[in-house]
């Protein structure tokens, strides 16, 4: 997603951009400190429980940045509220779909009346299909109702969905996790992640000999940009193919789910479709959300480290623990 | 455009400020924000009117990038300096660019985010050495002087005057053929000199187009002209495609490719006479149009046309040179010196998927037409093959060579091709397909399909087709199996008839135990294959005309003289003389329309890993019957192999001829399309996959196969009348294979574990990581053949012997002695060899290679990125050995090189690369 700047302040951004490029170099060799007083840091956190949605005890959870100790803001638990943005980028197999809309029904059925869903699809941007609210009929409309009649999408809309996301968790004190459903081939891109080879008259040619190069520049990319995000990205991948270039590329989005404190999920049969839905609905619901008030003069790059007790035992937790810091 | 980028990119990080909410419960204040940003964004179906923006800005991405190679970067190859040469020219410039986003045209292509394009452009200059090494003859040699040549073994090969032979009275039939009990008698010619007075003329003006010796690897006067010449490539080639939606139900997509390019290929040497494939110019053009019509979410039809042409010129059109061929010498003149072909391939399709309960049912149609039109004259000017025979003592293996014989002008074999005009071939293929994959438990999916082909014969536009047709008994001879012509008395146009089969397929997926850690698969499929469309006047005869000239007894008469050449054609082309071929090696068909069927079967199991790796074992099964195949694996006219106990009278081919089944053809050439072949494959694999963790993915493969058939052998097929004799390893097939490819991001920079820096340093500590592959083989199946073939010209390929009690391989091979040769004999003449055409023990020496390739990535902006990357090819310049020499000789003159391995291959490539994307 491309937010779009006011007319004015597109111009000042062009100069800026100008400025920026010309004065890089120096900019770069005394880069100055970030500013004194950072925004809050919301850090997803999951209890690694046999059952983490119900804990049987209150967790007390203590928080580092960078080494230094930081407040704990807020905590908002598995009973918070919490919205689900469920994007929909399927395009393929429709006997892979179909299982995979009947679990997301499932679910939404399901869902905890502090959970709402949002329904948007990934192809040719992001749409929205539902709005999130209390009533779940026209989120499962919605899924009901899309078809599979177009090119994947994810890598185009990913930082959209989780800038939007983002600015949803700093808008309101609620948890807000993005769930990519998709069965994307990376051959089946608009955007030419494959390099095909375009001349079969030469016979000499290296650069394909590691095909995955454009997959790998593009998850780089993205990781560059959610470094700065704080939603937690989800995707439950339908079809997991073994091919060199899908394998990169299902990495890639294995990384990327990784890098936000996310899962990527991969079904290797049909049957595993529901499962692999399910589960990630529970992990999401589970998740707890930390707000950090920051140190002041915090370096861009943060490293953060949390721990929880429960009485006398401690907690066994997962976070996102690197955050790029940015102004926003 | 950097700068658009960027000023998006700080838009992206300082998103609207939403205004303030408008209720106080969380969920809808983060609610009402989801609202406004989508709004704005143009994301929903009110987006347009409700906000003043008409839709988000334009995204257009794509990249510029030049990749360099040059000989400086790379080490010189193992083949080049073991020829004490010191570089191997390259120049290499690889570059392009790609461009994708909305298709926006004012006033009719609206910015709707419904019509997208991509293109990309890629140009190819390279300049490559090649690197070869060969034998030619001695200057003495061309001089009519052998009395240096030797044997493998080093003794002399006596040359003997073809011109003093005479019936020997006492020789014994019933005795073996021997130095004292000889068919003929001959005289060597003194000294083993060819006195000047005997040698052709035009071989000796011929001899001006031979460059000199440049090397004496050896062993003897072999291995003695190293070449390494520059090869040409450019290219040029682009590929566009575009999309266009229709609401949200219909989408059109159109795909192409066109590109051309020139190959310049390395020169031997330097005038006509060169060896070398001529110099060759391609293109491409290919385009392919989509419909996708959803009719329901759950019923989606897609149609399709496509159609893609491809041409070929080689040669420059002027006056091409014969083709001479002694042996093992490199040859003089090449085949097709002067050719060219389009091939061209229209598909239409349509494929209608639903879904209904636990069925998801798939129905396909296609239709399929191709075309080749091919103009390839394998020897306009003539192939004239010398061999040592008609130089030699007849029947006495160690005599007589074969560049003698040049030097006498007396080849064994001609070869002359009239071609008058291309050939027109057609083809087509229709299928019906279906498919259900049916959820039969929560955790068992079964699929079921069947594919129903009616694939057509090969037809020509003109009906200038012919064929033996077994039934038709030849006019002239009497015998069956005359010429037959398409369209003409009762032969149909396309000679066989219409193929029609079903194929069906079944597969299961079965999560074991209701568990998704562990997956259980099987599968079996059956499928056939049409007919190929070769290049090539194959099928043709009559029309076209190929004259094969066959000495009527190698050892005692030439078939053609060199400075008499070919003589006239008897016929004027066109004729449908059903004689046409007589004399000639006439082209045969299977016209029973049989075609290749394959089965394949796999079992496999999957289990998820801690550390997020999958390991997947696998066992599988491909058979396969009916493969098309050459005359060195099938030959309908070969004599059987039992009649070799009639000895040296089998040189007489009239004597011979008469063993045939078509005895006016001395031979049939098949095409490369009779189906005879057999082939097996077991294969047993396992497969780790570590998914990205820290970083770090890789898979890593192993697969141990077994692959078993009976007409791959590199050397040809010994008996035509049992294939299962020739059953034995295929020769390319290594048993053992691993690979691994591995990416690695590396763990420093920002947002990883080490180097978090920031400020000046980050520029050049973020953005690295390693890509690499790494391929290991065990070898290859060795093929061993004897040295001489002295039976009567009745067997193609002769197999060696296997030597009682001894065993054929070494506790430590090494390149001096790689197997033992004392395993295996050289057949007695006019005997087969015992032993498979590929050893069942025996492998060549493995093959390794590591390549690796670092990348170093520089953001600008969200979507800007400078890419600097270095890639190194076999990046430990290991040198892999060449294969072992698998001549056996004879105890009278053994090949002393024999197990031996003479040289390695390979080194070192880098390439460095240059990208900005956006």
């Amino acid at each position: 997603m491309q937010f779009r700047p006011a007319p004015h302040l597109a111009r000042g951004l062009a100069l800026a951009a100008l400025l920026f490029l010309a004065t890089r170099p120096l900019a770069a060799a005394g880069a100055p400190p970030a500013p004194s007083v950072p925004p809050p840091l919301r850090v997803p956190v999951w209890i690694e429980a046999d059952h983490p949605q119900d804990p049987p005890f209150a967790v007390h959870f203590e928080a580092t940045v960078n080494g230094h100790p930081a407040r704990i803001a807020a905590t908002q638990g598995p009973a918070s509220d919490i919205i689900v943005l469920v994007v929909l980028d399927v395009t393929g197999d429709i006997s892979l779909v179909d299982p995979a809309k009947k679990a997301l029904i499932d679910n939404i059925n399901r869902l905890p009346a502090n959970a709402w869903a949002g329904i948007l699809n990934a192809q040719d941007g992001l749409h929205v299909l539902a709005d999130p609210g209390p009533r779940r009929k026209p989120a499962i409309d919605a899924i009901s109702g899309i078809s599979t009649n177009g090119l994947p999408g994810l890598f185009e809309t990913v930082d959209s969905a989780l800038h939007i996301a983002d600015a949803m968790m700093r808008t309101s004190p609620v948890r807000v996790a993005v769930l990519y459903v998709t069965d994307g081939n990376i051959y089946r891109y608009r955007e030419d992640y494959t390099n095909p080879v375009i001349n079969s008259s030469d016979p000499h040619d290296l650069s394909r000999k590691f095909p995955e190069a454009l997959i790998i520049e593009k998850v780089s990319k993205l990781q560059t940009t959610l470094a700065s995000l704080e939603a937690p990205l989800f995707v439950a991948h339908l079809h997991y193919r073994p091919d060199r270039l899908n394998e990169a590329y299902q990495n890639g989005l294995t990384t990327l789910a990784n890098e936000t404190a996310g899962e990527a999920d991969f079904a290797r049969s049909p049957t595993e479709i529901p499962d692999s839905i399910n589960h990630m609905f529970s992990r999401i619901l589970s998740g707890w959300t930390l707000t950090l008030n920051l140190p002041p003069k915090t370096r861009e790059n943060l490293e953060v480290k949390i721990t929880g007790h429960a009485g006398d035992t401690e907690a066994r937790l997962s976070w996102r623990s690197r955050y790029v810091w940015k102004h926003k | 455009m950097c700068f658009l980028f960027l000023a998006i990119s700080f838009a992206t990080a300082a998103p609207n400020t939403p205004p303030q909410a408008q209720t106080t419960d969380p969920l809808s204040r983060a609610t009402d924000e989801f609202k406004i940003i989508t709004r704005d964004e143009g994301m929903r179906a009110d987006s347009a009117t409700t906000t003043t923006h008409h839709g988000p800005k334009p995204a257009y991405h794509g990249r510029v990038y030049e990749n360099f190679r040059n000989d400086i970067l790379d080490a010189i190859p193992h083949e080049i300096k073991q020829n004490n040469q010191q570089n191997a020219v390259l120049h290499r410039n690889q570059f392009g660019f790609n461009l994708g986003g909305p298709l926006i045209i004012p006033h009719v292509l609206p910015n709707n985010n419904s019509t997208f394009f991509s293109i990309s452009y890629e140009g190819v200059r390279e300049s490559i050495s090649r690197a070869s090494l060969h034998t030619i003859p001695t200057m003495l040699e061309r001089t009519g002087n052998f009395s240096k040549t030797v044997d493998q073994a080093g003794n002399v090969i006596p040359v003997y005057d073809p011109t003093t032979t005479s019936t020997n009275p006492n020789y014994n039939p019933a005795l073996p053929l021997s130095l004292t009990n000889l068919q003929y008698n001959r005289d060597p010619f003194p000294g083993n000199i060819v006195p000047a007075s005997r040698l052709s003329p035009l071989a000796q003006k011929q001899l001006g187009y031979y460059p000199a010796p440049n090397t004496d690897i050896g062993p003897f006067f072999q291995n003695n002209y190293f070449v390494n010449a520059p090869e040409t490539d450019i290219a040029d080639g682009v590929i566009a495609n575009f999309d266009h939606s229709f609401g949200s139900k219909h989408r059109l997509t159109w795909n192409s490719t066109y590109s051309n390019g020139f190959l310049g290929s390395a020169k031997y040497f330097n005038n006509i006479a060169d060896p070398a494939a001529p110099d060759q110019t391609y293109g491409t053009k290919r385009g392919e149009l989509d419909y996708i019509y959803s009719a329901s979410p759950e019923t989606i039809n897609t149609a399709a046309i496509f159609a893609s042409s491809s041409t070929f010129q080689a040669g420059d059109g002027g006056a091409p040179f014969p083709l001479y061929t002694f042996d093992n010498y490199l040859a003089m003149g090449a085949a097709h010196p002067n050719s060219h072909r389009a091939r061209n391939h229209y598909q239409l399709r349509d494929g209608l998927t639903t879904r209904k309960g636990k069925h998801s049912l798939t129905f396909g149609a296609q239709y399929d037409q191709f075309q080749v039109n091919t103009y390839w004259p394998a020897y306009p000017a003539g192939d004239y093959q010398f061999s040592y025979p008609i130089t030699s003592l007849p029947g006495i293996a160690d005599t007589g060579y074969s560049f003698a014989s040049f030097m006498l002008g007396l080849a064994q074999y001609g070869n002359n091709t009239i071609v008058t005009a291309p050939s027109y071939f057609r083809e087509s293929r229709l299928a019906f397909s279906f498919r259900d994959r049916y959820e039969w438990t929560k955790d068992l999916t079964v699929t079921l399909g069947a594919t129903a082909y009616d694939m057509s014969p090969r037809t020509e536009k003109y009906n200038r087709q012919s064929v033996i047709i077994p039934s038709l008994i030849d006019p002239l001879s009497g015998t069956p199996g005359g010429l037959g012509f398409a369209g003409v008395n009762g032969v149909p146009a396309g000679l066989g008839p219409s193929v029609y089969t079903l194929d069906p397929s079944l597969g299961i997926a079965w999560n074991a135990f209701g568990s998704s850690a562990t997956i259980v698969r099987a599968s079996y499929s059956r499928f056939h294959t049409q007919l190929p469309l070769y290049n090539g006047q194959f099928g043709t005869q009559g029309f076209n005309a190929r004259q094969a000239l066959t000495t009527t007894n190698s050892q005692l008469q030439p078939a053609l003289t060199l400075d008499a050449g070919f003589p006239a054609l008897p016929f004027t082309l066109p004729s449908l003389d059903p004689s046409f071929s007589n004399g000639n090696i006439a082209d045969y068909m299977n016209l029973t329309g049989a075609v290749p069927t394959y089965q394949s079967a796999r079992f496999s199991v999957e289990r998820d890993l801690p550390l997020s790796m999958v390991v997947t074992a696998s066992l599988a099964y491909t058979g396969a019957r009916n493969l098309f195949i050459g005359s060195a694996a099938a030959n309908p006219n070969a004599v059987n192999p039992s009649y070799l106990t009639y000895g040296n009278q089998l040189y007489d081919l009239a004597f011979r001829e008469t063993l045939q089944r078509f005895p006016q053809y001395p031979g049939v050439s098949l095409g490369s399309i009779y189906p005879q072949g057999r082939y097996q494959r077991d294969a047993a694999a396992l497969r780790l996959e570590k998914r990205a963790s820290f970083g770090l993915s890789f898979v890593l493969n192993y697969t141990y196969s077994r692959q078993w058939d009976d007409y791959s052998a590199p050397y040809g097929e010994q008996d035509f009348f049992n294939s299962r004799n020739n059953w034995s390893l295929s020769y390319y097939n290594p048993p053992q294979y691993l690979q691994l490819t591995c990416i690695f991001e590396l763990p420093f920079g920002s947002n990883k574990p080490l180097f978090n820096y920031s400020g000046w340093r980050k520029p050049f500590i973020d953005g690295w990581s390693i890509s690499s592959s790494a391929y290991w083989n065990g070898g290859t199946p060795l093929a061993l053949h004897p040295e001489y073939n002295i039976t009567g010209d009745v067997i193609n390929s002769l197999n060696v012997n296997t030597v009682p009690g001894v065993n054929p391989t070494l506790g430590n091979p090494t390149a001096t002695l790689w197997f033992n040769p004392n395993a295996f004999a050289q057949p007695n003449s006019f005997t087969i060899g015992n032993a498979s055409p590929t050893s069942p023990t025996l492998l060549g020496p493995g093959v390794e290679d590591l390549d690796m390739s670092l990348i170093k990535r520089l953001p600008i902006g969200s979507e800007g990125a400078f890419e600097f990357s270095a890639s190194a090819f076999n990046c430990l310049n290991h040198g892999n050995w060449n294969t072992p020499d698998t001549g056996i000789g004879p105890p009278t003159a053994p090949n002393i090189n024999a197990g031996h391995i003479i040289g390695s291959y390979g080194g070192r490539v880098i390439q460095l690369g240059m990208k900005f994307s956006f």
